[in-house]
């Protein structure tokens, strides 16, 4: 068992496990983190799923638990790692169920004063127009055929239906579109379950939120991305709903004889994993990227409900109530970059689970009006608390192959955060704070209740600290949504 | 299922997501049990009147990929029907192979939505007094 002391400490937030403190370690482990942060990674098992994560074959460098890190399945959340496209393996479990769970953030024209007077309808309109709870049908049925062009095109199928715009698609990770999906690669299931889904939040830690910027950080980088202090904004949080879910666990299923087949010996099921360059490595990815596609049209049709809410509330009330898209992140992805390994360019599987992209200025792949500042970077706290806009950095691209932070992460269990907090209380105490709450239980809101999260302000001082992204906005929430 | 005397599982703190324990005195109950602690992660499951019926008959490579298929069967089901499953008869269960006859019904108020069910550190143990696992769910 890994222990504390096994750690050193080069800075700071910096603290390595060197690879020979357990025999099937491949590389180095770090986990990023403040002194009393560091001290809660031993608290469940996110240092053993770490360390667990360095054994996968041709992974580089080190793998790494970002400061929003908690226990997960395989990876730990918060988990980042990268592997040889030539030589390593691709792992379905280092991406998870929901693939490309992701966040995207409108802005508006409009500044909290305007709409505060028409909250409570707003909220109510959107509750109505973006489907949420458990087993929640989309805003958009779609035939077998129309899914298969829907996860091979991804945001350009939803620009082609008139479901998105053109700026949508280009202020979206991939551009919407991650490349290499194979609808072959899909189950009879995955496809059955995908189909009447579209435009569906769920339920669980997904939520849509209306948002007022409170501070700016920087402001030229935050006028690049649209962003000014007072204004209103809009947060979708959610995933590729069952779609994903089966691909996921159709692979899982499907792989546990491929680790057999190729010799790997791993610490934990969950990891279970096939070369890259395998029949079996290129069919869960093809799976998978039809997957990440499913989620950024989700969020695409999502968006779209939410300008319609806007509209049918504020129209004729308010002088422009436009919905723009700022940016669309995935949290849950592995996908093919070039980063630099031992001074040497190198083509890597980047698994992030739990984890945002976060390039730095000038790297190709992001949206030519952000190129000269960076990709945005979109950091939701957990309900009822502050949200965190940063950009990416060259630093991230040296430290964290272009990674950072998801969220706040959990640090209390369901059950505890049940035992812990009663929902209609916690309901109460949002609502007595200003906050509009539709929610589908005051169980689900007992559960996700900031109790049961670190500090987000925390996690951010970490990794603008490190500098892997800095801090452009903070939003505080005027409205949840939750399934 | 006819419920037997004795422990059928109990839930294990996780950080994120749910973990049970399950225990069974035979495989055929292990995998019961397993059903029943998922489905009260769900509902409340005496809520719940058996209107629907299913006869479940699957393959798989092994005894846990055998386990997290049939959860994972039934959940699919579930969300299929817009049902949770409370009673399993379990006709044949073989490392390989399972042949279940399971009820259930409409669930009115959710408990927490389980979105998949995983391998984490999944392993089916044979103890002295039965078979023992633990089981994560992804939530």
């Amino acid at each position: 068992m890994v222990q504390k002391s096994d750690f050193r400490r080069i800075d700071k937030y910096t603290w390595e496990l060197p690879k020979d403190v357990r025999g099937d370690m491949r590389v180095p482990a770090r986990l990023f983190a403040d002194a009393e942060l560091f001290d809660t990674a031993f608290r469940d098992r996110t240092v053993e799923q770490l360390t667990n994560t360095t054994t996968l074959p041709g992974i580089v460098k080190y793998a790494m638990a970002l400061p929003d890190f908690h226990q997960g399945y395989g990876f730990p959340i918060g988990g980042v790692a990268a592997m040889r496209a030539d030589s390593g393996v691709i792992s379905p479990g280092g991406v998870g169920y929901d693939i490309n769970c992701g966040v995207r953030l409108l802005g508006t024209h409009l500044e909290q004063e305007e709409i505060a007077p028409y909250m409570e309808n707003l909220t109510t309109a959107l509750y109505r127009s973006c489907p949420s709870g458990v087993g929640g049908k989309g805003r958009v049925r779609v035939s077998k055929r129309e899914l298969e062009q829907l996860v091979t095109e991804g945001a350009r199928w939803a620009l082609k239906q008139g479901l998105a715009r053109q700026d949508d698609v280009a202020h979206t990770e991939e551009g919407g579109r991650l490349a290499g999906a194979d609808p072959s690669k899909l189950s009879a299931r995955a496809k059955e379950r995908g189909r009447p889904q579209v435009g569906s939040l769920g339920a669980g830690n997904h939520f849509l939120e209306i948002d007022a910027v409170q501070e700016i950080y920087d402001r030229e980088v935050a006028q690049a991305f649209g962003l000014r202090e007072n204004q209103v904004a809009v947060q979708i949080h959610c995933g590729s709903r069952g779609f994903g879910h089966q691909v996921c666990d159709d692979y899982v299923k499907g792989l546990q004889s491929a680790v057999k087949k190729y010799g790997f010996q791993l610490p934990d099921r969950e990891l279970v994993c096939a070369p890259l360059d395998s029949p079996e490595g290129r069919a869960y990815y093809g799976a998978m990227a039809c997957a990440v596609n499913y989620a950024f049209v989700n969020r695409q049709v999502l968006a779209m409900g939410a300008r319609e809410a806007f509209e049918q509330v504020l129209a004729g009330k308010v002088g422009d109530f436009d919905l723009f898209q700022i940016y669309d992140v995935a949290h849950n992805i592995a996908k093919f970059e070039e980063h630099e390994v031992d001074g040497r360019p190198m083509k890597l599987c980047v698994h992030r689970k739990g984890a945002t992209r976060a390039f730095g200025p000038g790297y190709p792949g992001l949206p030519a009006d952000y190129r000269d500042v960076g990709q945005p970077v979109l950091v939701p706290g957990s309900m009822g608390t502050a949200s965190y806009v940063l950009v990416g950095t060259q630093k991230a691209m040296a430290l964290t192959f272009g990674s950072t932070c998801h969220g706040a992460g959990r640090t209390m269990s369901r059950t505890q955060a049940r035992k812990t907090v009663w929902g209609a209380d916690l309901r109460e105490e949002l609502e007595g704070q200003g906050i509009v709450i539709r929610a589908g239980s005051n169980r689900g809101l007992a559960e996700e209740a900031p109790q049961a999260y670190k500090d987000v302000s925390r996690v951010v001082e970490v990794v603008d600290g490190l500098g892997i992204a800095t801090k452009v906005a903070r939003l505080e929430p005027l409205a949840v949504i939750k399934g | 299922m006819k419920y037997k005397m004795g422990r059928h599982f109990e839930e294990v703190e996780h950080t994120a997501d749910i973990a049970i324990r399950v225990w069974g005195r035979d495989v055929d109950e292990l995998f019961a049990h397993a059903a029943h602690g998922m489905a009260c992660q769900m509902a409340d499951v005496n809520a719940v009147a058996p209107t629907v019926e299913h006869t479940v008959e699957l393959e798989a490579y092994d005894a846990e990929t055998l386990l997290v298929s049939w959860l994972g069967e039934l959940l699919y089901l579930g969300e299929r029907d817009g049902c949770i499953f409370t009673e399993f008869d379990m006709l044949e269960v073989t490392p390989n192979r399972l042949r279940a006859v399971v009820r259930g019904g409409p669930v009115f108020e959710h408990r927490t939505h389980i979105k998949a069910v995983t391998f984490s550190d999944l392993e089916i143990v044979d103890t002295d007094a039965g078979y023992e696992t633990t089981i994560v769910f992804d939530v």
